[in-house]
């Protein structure tokens, strides 16, 4: 019966893609549109396979893998600085008001910048490569986080801060049986934003800033040789990864924060 | 109306860090802790901001140009990612049709679609305008059908049994139901698309005049007054886009008709 379902939604969830493709291929075939301009699903998946499998004289010289490395890692840098620095931001804003009240303005203004309108400026202070893609990415991811959590420690209340002060609860127990509890949903939705903007800031900063590898770099340089195919190939693996990241946090949520009670009304 | 003491104060806790940070920056420059080549002093960029105006107003002509696009490419994304969200609200066979297909699209970083509209439509206003349009046609078509969706069936029924036809059902049960969803998804995508705008101006390189391409176009330069400058156009107008567009928008219609959430 299970499996019977399984295969229902999955058929259900396939069959729109599968006509959508078939659709493309006949358009594509037609030549409507100059076929140099256009690709088409016949093309993009053997060109897939031949990226992560190349032969000797493959167009990118290497495995689509080490772009997918070098784009992950780059995200997992970025992920931490901002992770560090903006739950540490974070924590200081919601328990001194004078830190809340100097940088909450600025936050306010500084982050609906894009990632990728900071990368001139950081292209000319830390050069080509890895130090600007990574502090960018880092940049803006920050900023949900040190938001989200300075929002989740301000809602934390006062009521049972007070009770547990009054049950004889030191500063340090207060901090980490009523503040970083109390504010561990919110925390965790900030990082989700964060990733997902960190993840979207680094491919378009890599397609500016990234010298030879990276995902960003590979779809951005292909245009140059009219090769939309290497373009939609690329397109295909950013889809996998951001629904193997999301379904990778989802598990991390419901054995985390759903597990100990702690999901948001 | 008399002012109140927090309608002054309020004003004046937003400014003061701005001027903190503003006054330690230009002492920071002109002592040559930072250097100014790397980092312009808060009164360059001001006489960077005086140049683009005179002799000839170089800004104006760039933010005419990047809201001529915003706006096209918004009202694009609004009118077919609300059109297509009611559909695939109302009818169960085009959201069986578009739903698997959207939840992929959707997660494509919008930047990315930019080197592909560059091959086929070239590196020309096209592409900017498309990808605005890609930036602000998802949340909305989400947020629409989403909308649409969480009226209660119970309603729809109540209205169909007291004998309302198709029409009057959308209009009077289905659009006020799923108003306060589709106003959210109108807000996210225009942060989105002041976003793609930014970004699809960087690299469109055929564009004449914008503000990504400011800022893009100064990193040849090494014009580093030019890349503030820019940085700050892009942070007031993201920041006036939201506070002066969607909040009288959002005030006007959905907190007018009691339609926000009890909070």
């Amino acid at each position: 019966m299970k499996v019977k379902q399984i295969l229902r939604s999955g058929l259900l969830f396939l069959t729109p893609i599968a006509l959508l493709l078939l659709g493309w291929e006949v358009v594509a075939t037609l030549e409507i549109i100059n076929p140099a301009l256009v690709s088409r699903p016949s093309e993009i998946f053997p060109l897939l396979y031949e990226l992560i499998m190349p032969k000797t004289r493959s167009f990118l010289g290497h495995s689509i893998f080490l772009d997918i490395y070098t784009s992950l890692y780059r995200l997992l840098y970025a992920f931490i600085i901002a992770v560090v620095s903006g739950v540490t931001l974070g924590m200081l804003m919601g328990r001194n008001k004078l830190v809340y009240r100097f940088f909450d303005p600025l936050i306010t203004v500084l982050m609906p910048i894009p990632g990728i309108a900071w990368a001139p400026i950081f292209m000319l202070w830390l050069g080509f490569g890895d130090p600007t893609i990574i502090t960018v990415g880092a940049l803006a991811a920050f900023f949900p986080i040190v938001y989200n959590t300075a929002a989740g420690v301000r809602s934390v209340e006062k009521k049972l801060v007070w009770s547990a002060r009054s049950m004889g609860a030191d500063e340090k127990t207060i901090f980490l049986k009523v503040f970083l509890p109390w504010s561990a949903a919110y925390i965790f939705t900030g990082i989700k934003l964060a990733l997902a903007r960190g993840w979207r800031t680094i491919i378009a900063v890599e397609m500016i800033a990234a010298s030879l590898f990276g995902l960003g770099f590979i779809i951005f340089d292909a245009r140059d040789y009219l090769r939309p195919s290497i373009i939609y190939a690329g397109i295909i693996v950013l889809v996998v990864i951001y629904f193997l990241i999301e379904n990778m946090i989802k598990l991390i949520e419901k054995r985390t924060i759903e597990k100990w009670g702690m999901v948001r009304s | 109306m008399t002012i109140t003491r927090s309608q002054i104060i309020k004003p004046f806790y937003f400014v003061l860090p701005f001027l903190i940070v503003i006054g330690l920056w230009e002492l920071a420059v002109d002592m040559g802790t930072v250097s100014s080549r790397l980092v312009p002093s808060p009164s360059l960029i001001t006489l960077k901001f005086y140049r683009l105006m005179t002799p000839e107003p170089i800004l104006l002509n760039v933010l005419y140009m990047s809201f001529y696009r915003l706006i096209l490419g918004y009202a694009l994304g609004v009118l077919i990612g609300v059109s297509l969200g009611i559909l695939m609200g109302v009818s169960n066979l085009l959201y069986r049709v578009f739903s698997p297909i959207l939840s992929l699209l959707i997660s494509v970083p919008t930047l990315a679609w930019v080197p592909l509209l560059l091959v086929t439509l070239g590196p020309g206003e096209e592409t900017v305008i498309i990808a605005i349009f890609l930036g602000s046609f998802f949340p909305i078509v989400y947020n629409t059908l989403n909308g649409i969706r969480s009226v209660s069936k119970h309603r729809v029924w109540a209205a169909h049994i007291m004998g309302a036809d198709k029409a009057t059902v959308f209009f009077e049960v289905l659009l006020p139901g799923s108003l306060v969803s589709i106003i959210t998804g109108l807000r996210l995508a225009i942060g989105y698309s002041w976003r793609a705008l930014v970004g699809a101006e960087m690299l469109a390189a055929g564009i004449s005049a914008g503000v990504g391409q400011m800022i893009y176009a100064a990193k040849a330069f090494n014009d580093v007054e030019a890349m503030f400058a820019g940085l700050i156009i892009i942070a007031i107008g993201g920041l006036l886009l939201d506070r002066l567009l969607m909040d009288p928008i959002e005030r006007k219609t959905v907190e007018k008709w009691g339609m926000v959430k009890e909070r």
